[in-house]
């Protein structure tokens, strides 16, 4: 090795420069791609031109672009309310059926998701509730997917929690409710917040089950693309790509700026 | 006593009752449905009442089924490896690197996941197509004379799961080589292992259950993926999730694409247990 005067570390970074290179090349081929002046996904671009990011913001493309947000909000607020109660009860309690309920609760995430689409489908048509196929259905089938991802989340801040705090407030004579209520779930908090960003993302880019679970006029904004992608590309998918990149990034970004906020303050309050 | 044990008993169930119920009504019950379906016959696109085995019978001796089942797993085994022996040197430099740059870079590296599925693998249509980046690069190096047909293939369904599901090995081997002690490395190394010895004898088996872990991860999603094979692969290309789309949505025989669904079922649990008896350990996000 030594005649190429190249030291282990030296190679390392050189293979990890080219696994970054195929990591991040496609998203960036498709970010340029948005700018062709052509109809077609030409890289390079073939003269620049924003007419297909106008066209990202024309209603074909914004409806259900807003019919994801608001599945992901739903999913991402629902999840770990459920998961809440469903966390405590599976690690603070030992009980008969506790590994049924452990395996229900991480059935969805051995499970694929496209066979819990499929199955929800089934479901929802034999029950004689096809009115409900579209966004009622997609909310179910995103919850239970979502679901173990909060329950993971919820259930590391509640096992790190040092149970002296909440025998401590006990013994100062704190109802449970108070305990809980003021001790318990402030310092849960960041695992319920984590859970509820991870449900947001692992719902804004589904694909495997909403598959199966849409109607016309409501459809995520990955079951539309997908729909497009069937007649052919185009550049507006390269604009409409890069916005639903964007749009998750930023708000990682904003909850990762908030939740170090919010623990300041409690920190502060906690030292009053 | 014996009443505040039965008492003790039953209030876990009723804090979970809720969410226990949801996931029983719109995962547990479902599923079910999905497996007895599989076992009856669809006729004229109407289930009817009639047991029968012959969905599966059919699967596994239809020659187009029969190719798109070994074709999945051959997807899944491919980009399983691709991805762990990727991911590995990614993992390594990220857990042992001292550069200030490391929290950013580890972002970058998990990164994609924020982004579908269906958009990552739009990025490898415009690098695939006939008219794409790969073929021109290759005509301007003069490696090849005339475009080559590189999708739809087996070869680009496996290159862009590959993409796809890379964090998620990524993440499986930082845990795992996260927690091998570098004074190891050291140590062996001033007992005159060469790094290549320390590597091969202290590094990989210690590395071993999330190599198996980042493996088994890769290779589950990937059987189930729908999105990169309905894109980068076609009709003469399908594999079991594109397979059970069409019998759900196109074909509407609702008993093949239970059956279809069933294996996936069966082989990701398999597949699961494998890992967890090698002693695998793989992050999930």
């Amino acid at each position: 090795m030594s005649f190429l005067r190249v030291s282990p570390w030296s190679a390392l970074k050189i293979a990890v420069g080219a696994v970054y290179a195929f990591m991040l090349t496609p998203i960036l081929i498709t970010a340029v791609v948005s700018l062709n002046a052509t109809n077609r996904s030409l890289f390079p671009p073939q003269g620049l031109s924003l007419r297909w990011w106008g066209e990202a913001f024309s209603p074909e493309w914004v409806d259900p672009l807003i019919f994801s947000l608001k599945l992901s909000a739903v999913s991402a607020v629902l999840s770990p309310l459920m998961a809440l109660p469903l966390t405590f009860a599976l690690v603070r309690y030992t009980f008969p059926g506790r590994q049924a309920l452990m395996a229900l609760t991480l059935g969805p995430l051995l499970l694929p998701a496209l066979v819990t689409g499929v199955a929800l489908l089934q479901f929802f048509d034999f029950m004689g509730w096809r009115a409900w196929i579209g966004f009622p259905a997609l909310v179910a089938g995103h919850v239970a997917i979502c679901l173990p991802f909060a329950v993971r989340t919820i259930a590391i801040s509640l096992t790190t929690l040092p149970p002296n705090l909440e025998l401590a407030a006990a013994s100062l004579g704190a109802s449970k409710l108070r305990t809980l209520m003021e001790i318990t779930l402030p310092y849960i908090k960041n695992g319920i917040v984590a859970g509820g960003v991870f449900a947001f993302i692992h719902s804004f880019t589904d694909i495997n089950l909403s598959l199966f679970l849409v109607r016309p006029g409501e459809q995520p904004i990955t079951v539309k693309i997908m729909g497009f992608l069937e007649y052919g590309f185009a550049p507006t998918l390269a604009a409409v790509s890069v916005i639903t990149l964007v749009l998750p990034l930023i708000l990682v970004l904003i909850v990762e700026r908030l939740t170090g906020l919010g623990n300041f303050i409690y920190g502060g309050r906690g030292n009053g | 006593m014996s009443k505040a044990v039965s008492l003790q008993d039953r209030r876990p169930w009723l804090i979970a009752f809720l969410p226990a119920v949801f996931l029983f009504v719109f995962f547990g019950l479902p599923n079910a449905m999905l497996l007895s379906i599989s076992f009856l016959k669809t006729e004229a696109q109407q289930l009817t009442g009639e047991l029968t085995l012959d969905n599966y019978v059919f699967l596994f001796t239809e020659q187009t089924y029969l190719e798109a089942l070994l074709r999945t797993f051959f997807v899944g085994v491919s980009v399983g490896i691709l991805d762990v022996v990727l991911a590995f040197p990614l993992a390594y430099f990220l857990v042992r690197t001292n550069s200030r740059w490391r929290g950013l870079l580890i972002a970058l590296a998990l990164a994609p996941l924020l982004a579908s599925v269906v958009v990552r693998t739009y990025g490898w249509y415009v690098i695939l197509n006939r008219f794409g980046v790969a073929n021109d690069v290759m005509l301007w190096l003069g490696v090849i004379e005339q475009r080559l047909t590189l999708m739809p293939s087996t070869g680009a369904i496996i290159i862009g799961l590959a993409h796809s599901l890379l964090p998620y090995a990524v993440l499986t081997l930082m845990g795992a080589l996260g927690g091998i002690n570098p004074s190891l490395e050291k140590a062996a190394m001033s007992l005159g292992a060469s790094r290549f010895r320390c590597f091969v004898e202290v590094v990989l088996p210690l590395a071993l259950p999330g190599l198996i872990g980042g493996f088994i991860l890769s290779f589950s999603v990937a059987i189930s993926a729908y999105a990169t094979p309905a894109i980068l692969g076609g009709p003469a290309t399908q594999v079991m999730a594109t397979a059970i789309y069409g019998f759900m949505t196109q074909l509407l025989d609702w008993s093949i694409g239970a059956a279809m669904a069933v294996v996936l079922i069966v082989s990701s649990l398999l597949l699961f247990y494998l890992a967890a008896r090698a002693g695998a350990r793989t992050a999930s996000l």
